[in-house]
């Protein structure tokens, strides 16, 4: 066992350090809260430079062949700046075309994203506002050109920015409801689209898009037909652990900063930290966050290394969740009341809970998922 | 980064599956870790012990030169958890023998010392079996405290004082005391020395202390004119809480795999018993299993980044504090699951876990009822949390 980063992954960590103290100040932070598009141009730019668009894009295609768990040194990174440019939505729409595109999708769309010229969106979750198949109730009809879609999807993510929508549909709904499920390359140019901004708390740029009739060729179905429950099953996991990566970055900010007020503040002339219900509290912000660090890379490296990892997804989803959310309220309350006020940095973690918990799969989704597994375990004693 | 054990350790894991299959009773579990208790169980830990010494296995972690194998702290982590996780009793020589008598007396002991304890330790025999005796009334948490004294008289010391909560005392052969052989000291931390003395002496009295569920596990120690030889002193005189602070640094390492290993059991039990119920249809009970897995898993990684920062000599500071305050939390809440899913049979008393109304073997029951006793020994979670306040986040003293 070794928990030691490659010299890459120092790297990188060390180099998104500095790329986010240069680039991603939080005034810039608080000015994108109130952008319409939630995007820099040359914020992007630089990070294609940087190879970080095309990290995990072969180098056949223009990308630097990087591997999935450097992903998770560079998402830590991004939570820990409150990143929020549309990186996680591309990320999560280029694995599976590099796991299921066909060559002609791959040369399409790989070296546009590793040079920073597509944004990508992932156009899954509905009003029904889960990540369950059922959930999924927009229909793709098949006419002699291709497909007509109709519905609305409902919290995508950077819908406003995207260049193309990797949406989810139903092509088929007889049988049980991960089945006749198709997953669809759609340019957001297309006649029919409508992108509306949604108003979330966390300002994160999620949006209501709907689908009137929108015509997609049958060259830009991802996978197979009826079968894209599978490539979803695919997203969900690895954008989850993607998504624990980002979320234990923005809870080791909160520590950070939780405790180092908790060092300078003074009252009964002495500093907070010094009475064990403050410093009791921080030592638990402390073994939770840890604890969320290491199972956090325990599960993608077990994506990296192809071995089973659905359970540990699921358990490191639900604890980044508890954590998260966690950390932050004790985080705000331990600064009083300026805890409360938006100037404090920590706001900006904050009102992230709900965006990041209900991302990729809530506790209950997840537990239910660990519970299935559970049930499937023979125990060691029994064998 | 690399999450997987390697081939020795695999190997090992293997060997000791093995050796449970065919040691252990077929209807053994977790449960019966309580091996001081009675004197049925404590016979059969002994032949366990025997057993284990013979494999090599008792003192692994020692160097070969004092009998043991010279062991990874990986291996040492899978012996561990795999101990715990079968029930292998005998694993530590009574309180403290194998996990700090030892490696203490190789830091600081004389080799008269080492010659005479290491090789009776390594045995597995009753004479090699050993008690801790640091707490006393008046020094808890506060261990500094003490007031348990040796004065020098010749060659010998003579002791006086009392020690409680002393575990295992009753089956010990041999004592690990913590005294103060100086009182006119500026710091209370200052004057304070190590004694190993013969639990047969004259003057030693044990006398048992029963716990709310009738164990008897721990006990108090009258020591009353004992006279012991200068030889017996551990290291250097007054040098006492430096080489404690060793010591309990290396009893909170040695925990941990133990710790998880218990753990994993008794949900593997739980998981197997909600199958067996169909109770796996609650959605109530589904989501506390995986709760339950997942702290559980965490400690497990937790524990693994202790030993692999050991293991790269970076000396752990406050992560075995981490670890014992999470393990603490983990286990508590594990019996509270445990019990709710048992509902009324978790009543029953696991002394009695023949009772044809005892489930599994009385393991959740003996987990709910000895918990407690866990968090509190070896340091209370709230010392733990001082520990891990003042050198994890660099906090100001908070007492």
């Amino acid at each position: 066992m070794d928990l030691d980063f490659t010299e890459t992954q120092d790297i990188l960590k060390k180099t998104a350090r500095e790329f986010m103290a240069r680039y991603y100040p939080k005034s810039l932070v608080r000015e994108l809260k109130k952008d319409r598009t939630g995007f820099r141009d040359e914020i992007w730019k630089e990070m294609a430079n940087l190879g970080w668009l095309g990290w995990i894009i072969p180098e056949g295609y223009g990308g630097v062949g990087g591997d999935f768990m450097d992903l998770i040194v560079l998402f830590e990174e991004m939570g820990r700046a409150c990143f929020i440019l549309p990186f996680f939505s591309t990320v999560m729409c280029t694995l599976p075309i590099l796991s299921a595109g066909t060559e002609e999708q791959k040369k399409e769309f790989l070296p546009r994203i590793a040079q920073g010229e597509m944004v990508l969106s992932l156009a899954l979750t509905e009003p029904s506002a889960t990540y369950e198949p059922w959930g999924i109730t927009t229909k793709a009809l098949a006419d002699k050109d291709g497909y007509v879609i109709d519905g609305t999807k409902l919290f995508i993510h950077d819908a406003q920015v995207a260049h193309c929508f990797l949406c989810a549909t139903r092509t088929e709904t007889e049988g049980p409801p991960e089945d006749g499920i198709t997953l669809f390359l759609v340019d957001a140019k297309s006649p029919g689209i409508g992108i509306e901004v949604i108003p979330t708390v966390a300002h994160d740029r999620q949006c209501e898009v709907r689908f009137d009739r929108v015509r997609v060729p049958r060259s830009n179905v991802l996978g197979e037909v009826n079968k894209g429950w599978d490539i979803v099953e695919f997203i969900l996991q690895r954008g989850a652990v993607l998504k624990c990566a980002e979320m234990l970055g923005g809870t080791e900010a909160v520590l950070e900063m939780t405790n180092n007020y908790a060092k300078e503040r003074v009252q009964f002339d002495k500093p907070i930290g010094s009475f064990q219900a403050i410093q009791h509290k921080l030592a638990q912000m402390l073994i939770e966050v840890e604890g969320l660090r290491y199972l956090t890379y325990e599960a993608a490296w077990h994506i990296s290394a192809g071995m089973p990892s659905k359970l540990l997804i699921s358990m490191a989803k639900t604890k980044a969740n508890e954590v998260y959310q966690r950390v932050c309220l004790d985080g705000v309350k331990i600064h009083g009341a300026v805890g409360f006020t938006e100037e404090l940095d920590l706001s900006l973690y904050f009102i992230r809970t709900k965006s990041s918990e209900f991302a990729l799969g809530d506790g209950g989704f997840h537990r239910e998922r660990i519970a299935c597994e559970l049930e499937q375990l023979q125990p060691l004693f029994m064998r | 980064m690399d999450f997987k054990f390697g081939e020795k350790e695999e190997q090992l894991r293997k060997e000791i599956r093995e050796f449970a299959k065919e040691e252990l009773p077929p209807d053994w579990s977790a449960a019966m870790l309580e091996e001081e208790n009675s004197d049925e169980d404590w016979e059969f830990a002994m032949t366990m012990s025997r057993k284990l010494a013979k494999k090599g296995w008792l003192t692994m972690s020692w160097p070969v030169e004092y009998g043991g194998k010279g062991a990874s702290l990986w291996e040492q982590f899978v012996y561990s958890e795999e101990a715990a996780y079968w029930g292998i009793p005998g694993v530590t020589m009574g309180v403290g023998g194998v996990d700090w008598v030892g490696p203490s007396l190789m830091m600081f002991g004389s080799e008269e010392l080492k010659k005479k304890y290491l090789p009776l330790i390594a045995s597995g025999e009753p004479d090699g079996v050993w008690c801790t005796a640091y707490s006393e009334p008046n020094a808890g948490s506060d261990f500094a405290n003490i007031r348990t004294r040796a004065v020098r008289e010749g060659d010998e010391y003579i002791i006086n004082g009392q020690k409680i909560w002393t575990s295992a005392a009753h089956r010990a052969r041999w004592c690990w005391l913590a005294v103060r052989t100086d009182f006119n000291v500026s710091k209370k931390h200052q004057g304070i020395s190590v004694i190993i003395v013969d639990m047969k002496s004259k003057g030693v009295t044990v006398r048992p202390l029963i716990n709310y569920a009738g164990y008897h596990l721990f006990n108090e120690v009258f020591f009353d004119d004992v006279r012991v030889s200068v030889t017996n002193l551990v290291g250097k005189e007054n040098n006492g809480w430096y080489q404690l602070m060793h010591s309990l640094g290396f009893e909170r390492g040695s925990v941990a795999g133990r710790f998880y290993g218990y753990n994993r059991r008794i949900l593997e039990e739980l998981i197997q018993y909600t199958k067996e119920k169909h109770l796996f249809r609650q959605k109530e009970i589904r989501h506390k299993l995986a709760d339950m897995a997942i702290m559980i898993e965490t400690q497990r990684i937790l524990a693994c980044e202790t030993i692999w920062k050991m293991s790269k000599e970076i000396n752990p500071v406050y992560e075995p504090s981490r670890d014992k305050v999470f393990h603490d939390q983990t286990a508590e809440r594990l019996a509270i699951i445990g019990t709710e899913i048992l509902g009324m049979y978790s009543q029953m008393d696991p002394l009695q876990r023949k009772s044809k109304w005892t489930k599994l073997k009385g393991c959740v029951e003996a987990l709910y009822w000895l918990s407690p006793g866990v968090a509190i020994a070896a340091g209370t979670d709230e010392v733990e949390m001082n520990i891990i306040g003042q050198f994890g986040l660099n906090l100001p003293k908070s007492y």
